[in-house]
């Protein structure tokens, strides 16, 4: 899937000038995602102003499926190339915004921001004569019969980074993908952190127990040396002589490097 | 794998990847304090097991919260004010014998119960939560789990490489 279009053919659009997004997504958090549609509005307006489009896989579009998240870049720069050719292949799949804009010709500014729907789009946001590029405005196109005033949009814009900052901890927490519903996952959430919490409480009793049943010193000196050292072992690095230590030298010959292991589980056993 | 030549010949020193991963950081620095512990004769010897283990429980997350960097992330800040926090006034009750302190934990604890919602649950839990707007606490509960997670498989590697 090469574009990042957005599939609007009834846009009732206007012409751009400049529009930037650079509000809602704190500039830090994803370089890639704002571009710089240059030549598309040059194409379709005649004008040669800079405007910045961020293409983002809307919710409500028809091709989130297809895009991912991490290609939002790609699909910005993408989105740029194919900017000069949106005019030529005009077909309805492809319209982009700028396709729109066409049709309507105002003197409006739109920005699509994430949540934007595909369809029918029913309200604007107030017009902007072309400026510079940095603006301290989002324009943004509301849904079918939703508010568009300014606190229903800051409102929509929290309530995405909330969801984009869920969807992270499903990935992280085992098990989380198929449980739908924000409840259900923070419930899950919670059990994996005290889960996690008993295992280290559990652990620690179990390395004092360790201690107490032998005493580990030198060995575990040279645990910490190897460990220092990050590298993997040949025996000439050998600067401890207790048995336990020589035996984990041993061992650790057909694994050195345990500590870049992957699978936490997988730790072989050496004796 | 072909012989190589001892004098002249030996394989470049593989290059030091570039940052430490999240791994190796904890690894190091819970690796280090564990020697601590377990190599200090005061304090193998007294206390109980509990005390032991709750010693050892407290390098575990101390090293955890310093490996991030200790004032990057808000958990790691909130959880070493704790620490430090919970061993001075471990100290104060040793020496004073007072325990004027110590309802101040449970009489909290009772309070919150009744009304529990997903989102206080989390805010107990992750250190630091209870001043943090929702969309902070949960980038912080990710950094956390992703720690957390990654303490609990260096602990248990450990534990597995020394226990019989």
């Amino acid at each position: 899937m090469d574009a990042p279009i957005v599939n609007e053919s009834s846009f009732s659009a206007a012409n751009p000038s400049a529009y930037s997004l650079a509000e809602i997504w704190p500039p830090s958090g994803d370089p890639g995602i704002v571009g710089s549609g240059g030549p598309r509005a040059g194409n379709l307006d005649g004008s040669a102003e800079e405007s910045t489009v961020t293409e983002q896989s809307g919710s409500g579009r028809k091709r989130k499926d297809a895009n991912s998240e991490d290609e939002s870049s790609k699909r910005v720069s993408s989105s740029c190339v194919l900017g000069s050719d949106l005019n030529n292949s005009n077909g309805a799949k492809r319209t982009k915004i700028a396709g729109s804009r066409d049709e309507n010709g105002g003197s409006k500014v739109e920005v699509e921001a994430n949540s934007v729907a595909c369809n029918k789009l029913s309200a604007e946001q107030s017009a902007k004569p072309s400026e510079p590029p940095k603006q301290d405005y989002i324009h943004v196109r509301a849904r079918r019969g939703q508010a568009t005033d300014n606190h229903s949009l800051a409102e929509r814009a929290r309530r995405e980074k909330i969801s984009e900052r869920m969807k992270t901890l499903q990935d992280l927490v085992p098990g989380c993908n198929k449980i739908i519903g924000k409840a259900l996952v923070l419930d899950e959430i919670i059990n994996y952190i005290q889960s996690l919490q008993h295992q280290v409480e559990f652990l620690s009793m179990k390395l004092e127990a360790v201690n107490s049943r032998m005493d580990m010193s030198p060995a575990l000196d040279g645990f910490v040396a190897k460990d220092l050292m990050s590298q993997p072992f040949d025996g000439t690095g050998m600067m401890f002589a207790s048995q336990a230590a020589r035996d984990y030298m041993q061992g650790s010959q057909a694994q050195p490097d345990w500590l870049h292991m992957q699978t936490g589980g997988g730790f072989k056993r050496e004796t | 794998m072909a012989p190589e030549d001892p004098v002249t010949v030996s394989p470049p020193p593989p290059p030091p990847p570039p940052t430490p991963s999240l791994k190796t950081k904890i690894a190091r620095r819970f690796v280090k304090s564990l020697a601590e512990v377990w190599t200090s004769r005061k304090l193998a010897t007294e206390g109980g097991v509990r005390k032991r283990a709750r010693r050892i429980k407290i390098a575990a997350y101390s090293s955890m919260a310093r490996a991030v960097g200790g004032s990057r992330r808000a958990w790691s800040r909130a959880l070493l004010a704790k620490l430090q926090g919970r061993a001075k006034r471990r100290c104060h009750l040793r020496s004073q014998r007072c325990l004027g302190l110590k309802r101040k934990r449970a009489g909290s604890r009772n309070m919150v119960r009744n009304e529990v919602s997903g989102s206080d649950k989390l805010r107990r839990l992750v250190p630091g939560g209870k001043a943090m707007d929702l969309c902070n606490l949960l980038e912080e509960t990710s950094h956390f789990v992703q720690c957390l997670a990654t303490q609990v498989k260096v602990m248990q590697s450990i534990a597995d490489r020394y226990s019989v």
